[in-house]
């Protein structure tokens, strides 16, 4: 009894910043969402409207499209990063001359700010002034124009964002490399079993939590990337970057939409617990209830 | 005065202290309590929209919410 007490009291300051930070402004934002509320309209007082915002968020096709897309680049984003930051990690697992340098360089772009990333590409990628389509043009005669073509826009997104966090989800698989013990592998190879079956039947299982970690954070954040990709394409041409944190950014700022920018956080909130349940639940829960059975 | 810790008692201990009881209903994974409340809530809100978006029109949304809760108690009570 007594040590649940000190456990309480040691976790009390965690649940209170957790609480002050956390569950406060979500409580917030969802009573903001029961509201309409634009301060800077005509009435600038919060009128409660119940589920209306709601109501006119199911029927807004620009939202409706804004999910597509992000779902869509975090589908490419996460995939990619997660398969070439594997190889990266396996690739700093061997000797070779400059290691820690390329290792150092590589990790360089993690602790560069978004809107630094976003101004930085915005900076090569524009027509007139930009490296990358004076070389396309120079090489190829490819005259590359994210203001006007939607699906290099895109592209360009989602390799704008394997080349910032790539390095992140090297260094998490890279941690779960180096810490795995040597005899599995060592009695696979005696066994005569093949890389790939060593990769697939000893090596994934064994970094299979740290996998799934960083998916759960890359896919997070990738539902939830706003200030590179306002930097770099601003959201355009048209809606095709207009990804869910910068429709929401629109809403909640140009606009000043409070009430339904709330109600468009809530359900994009909503969509990233559920995504990340279902693949925890693909991944963990039922392999969990396959071996307990 | 050093107090000794008797390390087997403390984990025999652990091993009497279940997190949580889990169980098999329903629901095509192994859940608990917690589990069910969050799948329940989830599925309400998603009903809730569909709702809205679908049906509305035709049948009045206080006819989701008790086929929502209901779902949602079925789910916690058998799920």
């Amino acid at each position: 009894m007594r040590s649940n007490r000190v456990g309480w009291l040691l976790l009390a300051p965690t649940i209170a910043i957790l609480g002050i930070f956390g569950i406060v402004p979500f409580l917030y934002v969802l009573y903001v969402a029961l509201h309409q509320w634009n301060p800077f309209g005509a009435n600038p007082y919060m009128v409660y409207n119940g589920a209306n915002n709601f109501r006119r968020l199911v029927f807004d096709n620009e939202f409706l499209t804004s999910i597509a897309f992000t779902l869509k680049f975090a589908f490419f984003a996460v995939l990619s990063e997660v398969i070439l930051g594997y190889f990266l990690a396996q690739l700093f697992m061997r000797e070779f001359p400059g290691r820690g340098l390329f290792r150092t360089i590589h990790t360089l772009p993690l602790i560069v700010a978004p809107i630094v990333v976003g101004s930085v590409w915005r900076l090569m990628m524009t027509p007139s002034i930009g490296i990358i389509p004076y070389l396309l043009k120079s090489w190829f005669g490819y005259d590359l124009n994210i203001g006007r073509d939607a699906t290099m826009a895109f592209a360009l997104t989602v390799i704008m964002d394997i080349w910032h966090w790539t390095p992140l989800v090297t260094l998490t698989l890279l941690a779960a490399l180096v810490s795995l013990p040597k005899e599995p592998f060592e009695q696979a190879q005696i066994d005569g079993a093949n890389r790939w079956q060593i990769f697939w039947h000893v090596t994934l299982p064994m970094i299979r939590p740290a996998i799934l970690a960083t998916v759960f954070i890359r896919l997070m954040d990738a539902l939830r990337t706003v200030d590179e990709v306002w930097m770099l394409t601003g959201g355009g041409p048209g809606a095709a970057t207009r990804y869910l944190g910068l429709h929401i950014w629109k809403i909640v700022f140009p606009k000043t939409d409070y009430g339904y920018g709330s109600a468009t956080s809530v359900i994009v909130l909503y969509l990233t617990l559920v995504m990340c349940w279902l693949l925890y639940v693909a991944l963990v829960a039922r392999r969990g209830q396959k071996r307990a059975s | 005065m050093e107090h000794l810790v008797d390390l087997d008692a403390v984990d025999d201990e652990a091993n009497t202290i279940v997190a949580s009881p889990q169980r098999t209903g329903f629901l095509p994974i192994v859940t608990n309590w917690f589990d069910r409340v969050f799948v329940g809530i989830y599925l309400f809100v998603a009903l809730e929209l569909f709702w809205m978006r679908f049906l509305e029109q035709s049948i009045p949304l206080s006819v989701c919410h008790v086929l929502a809760i209901a779902l949602g108690v079925l789910i916690v009570w058998r799920g």
